[in-house]
């Protein structure tokens, strides 16, 4: 292509060009170069706890089965039968011993292994079946519950590929003694957007908070947010907001989950639970990280997690102009079950697809997608320059950290996208 | 609910349509703040999350295999319904429309909604259970416009402007969700 990519990301990322949202070819280099060579997201252990449970997941375009297996172990395998493509999976979760293709009825193992072929019985010839199985994900690993794919056999552990963005997620993940869980199947969504749209937003994107969500969010709150707000990139391509509360607060300020509509409303049982969490966070992940009071993460290239509502959402591409955006409640595991249904309005008064703010970000997003789309004013890059060189170590917290203002955030990861499809493009 | 709705009587059932069409009217005409006398205090106004279920082999046969209501994840499940609200939520979402500044509604929607099948299914003292089936047609600018379609499971009682909403179920009728926001009010 006449379009290089280093005509699109400045030295210092603080110019992006708009085609690099809109672009049907940089979209054809990031499925090879970004999608094809990073972990991805494909759910939670807790959706598949028993051997023989499954859950659909997806890899950028393609689908994926995730699933528990007669052995226990996890297994990914693509979700088209190795006979005439057709998915063999159609159901969201489920328990099965066999995905079954509509067409022939080759049938597959939990585990992805092809074991029969209705037809061979009249051939004399039998196929081979140990080389006929659903084509497996290369590798699949997991950390604290949360299980990743790669295509790329030659991709780094995923706890490296974390790298810092670990001692984040445990601020969250680790005040649980009994870990997390995903509520039911995802809210899945389609926005006329670039899939990128969605990820910086929870990446580090703090401050439209006073502006786009002003019919919602109270001036002094936004302000009180950005006053006690950091923003930190541990590896760039990740990153991480959240409040650090002054140690002299009250619990009721500090506390996850006090915040949202069900922990305020939700009567006196929920605030006590929530409170005794709070109580055992200093001595679960430490005294600082039991004064963080989350607001968004972003894990290279297209997870979130937005703890102040509790989600996790996943931007699948489905073209340069198209996401289909899936995103999950999610509660401590070992909450009893009219808990968990009081905390999961959290999450869905706000966000996901009747969310009362959420609608707001969409909307932009469709919105920046077709501003991306202007080439009249390819000669105007769009500024990414706020805070240029703000960012500093600190003493306690691991990576660059800097107050939510500082776009620095974008900038590490529009300057990892430069050069992972700069060391593809030729290829 | 397989069964027939109640035998109503024509005034009777004149008088749930007569309150659906004004309900509709004033939604259609964003006269939301009346709309909003509409609901009981106490209300509960839900809509669950629509799954794409197994089969599951024992119930071959039936129609049980292929009910809707194994697609729904609602208040009961522990999946993650896509609303569970009170009266406070549906207030702030109509305090929310008249604020300049609630971008996704500025301009606002245009709309029209159609309610009809409208059934009388049980009656308990004076709370009475009301099926009805809604399509709206959903047009902004800057978007492509969409159709919404669904049921409403709603629990009425008695008032000044004919009843009063206690209770809403909303059952949309999607695969993936393609409209831009499922939080209207419907």
């Amino acid at each position: 292509m006449t379009l290089r990519i280093s005509d699109l990301v400045n030295a210092e990322a603080s110019l992006v060009s708009r085609r690099c949202w809109s672009d049907p070819d940089v979209y054809a280099l990031e499925k090879r170069g970004i999608f094809g060579r990073s972990w991805l997201f494909l759910g939670h252990e807790s959706q598949i706890s028993n051997p023989g449970d499954f859950v659909q997941a997806y890899m950028a375009e393609t689908p994926i089965i995730l699933s528990r297996g007669t052995d226990a172990r996890i297994y990914a395998n693509v979700n088209s039968c190795t006979h005439r493509g057709l998915p063999v999976c159609r159901a969201d979760h489920g328990n099965t011993k066999r995905f079954i293709c509509p067409y022939h009825n080759w049938s597959y193992s939990v585990e992805g292994d092809l074991v029969a072929i209705p037809q061979e019985g009249a051939l004399c010839n039998k196929p081979d079946k140990a080389q006929l199985g659903l084509k497996r994900v290369s590798r699949v690993e997991s950390w604290r519950g949360l299980v990743f794919g790669c295509f790329d056999e030659q991709i780094e552990p995923l706890e490296s590929y974390l790298g810092d963005m670990r001692f984040y997620l445990d601020a969250f993940l680790d005040r649980f003694a009994g870990g997390i869980e995903f509520l039911g199947a995802p809210h899945r969504w389609v926005i006329n957007a670039n899939w990128k749209l969605p990820v910086e937003n929870q990446l580090g994107d703090v401050n439209h908070g006073a502006f786009l969500h002003s019919a919602i969010i109270p001036r002094e709150a936004q302000d009180l947010i950005e006053e006690l707000g950091l923003s930190v990139v541990p590896r760039p391509g990740h990153g991480a907001t959240f409040r650090l509360m002054p140690e002299d607060s009250p619990v009721d300020d500090m506390a996850w989950g006090m915040e949202g509509l069900g922990g305020m409303f939700g009567g006196d049982e929920v605030q006590e639970y929530l409170r005794e969490i709070q109580a055992q966070a200093a001595s679960r992940v430490g005294d600082i990280r039991a004064r963080m009071k989350g607001l968004t993460y972003g894990i290279y290239p297209n997870l979130s997690f937005l703890w102040s509502n509790t989600s996790f959402k996943v931007s699948h591409p489905r073209g340069p102009g198209k996401v289909e955006y899936w995103s999950w409640a999610v509660v401590p595991a070992d909450a009893p079950d009219h808990i968990k249904k009081i905390l999961r309005t959290n999450y869905s008064s706000f966000f996901g697809p009747g969310g009362i703010l959420e609608q707001e970000d969409s909307e932009v997003w469709i919105q920046q997608f077709q501003g991306s789309n202007i080439d009249y004013a390819d000669d105007r890059p769009y500024y990414y320059g706020l805070g240029l060189g703000e960012e500093k170590v600190h003493p306690e917290l691991p990576g660059l950290v800097s107050v939510t203002a500082n776009e620095f955030y974008a900038r590490h990861f529009y300057a990892r996208w430069r050069d992972e499809l700069q060391a593809v493009e030729d290829t | 609910m397989s069964e027939l709705s109640l035998q109503t009587t024509p005034e009777q059932q004149r008088a749930l349509e007569r309150f659906y069409h004004y309900e509709a009217r004033l939604l259609d005409a964003r006269q939301y703040q009346q709309w909003l006398t509409l609901v009981s205090p106490d209300i509960r106004y839900l809509m669950p999350s629509r799954v794409n279920v197994m089969v599951d082999n024992r119930q071959r046969g039936k129609e049980s295999m292929i009910s809707v209501e194994r697609e729904l994840e609602g208040e009961d499940s522990l999946g993650c319904p896509i609303r569970e609200e009170s009266y406070l939520h549906l207030m702030v979402r109509v305090e929310r429309a008249f604020k300049i500044n609630s971008w996704s509604e500025n301009p606002p929607a245009r709309t029209r909604r159609i309610v009809g099948n409208v059934e009388l299914m049980a009656q308990e003292g004076d709370a009475l259970s009301v099926l009805s089936n809604f399509h709206l047609y959903y047009a902004r600018p800057g978007n492509a416009d969409c159709i919404y379609s669904g049921q409403r499971r709603d629990l009425l009682v008695p008032a000044e402007q004919g009843y009063s909403i206690s209770r809403r179920e909303v059952v949309m009728d999607y695969a993936n969700i393609e409209v831009p926001t499922l939080g209207l009010l419907l």
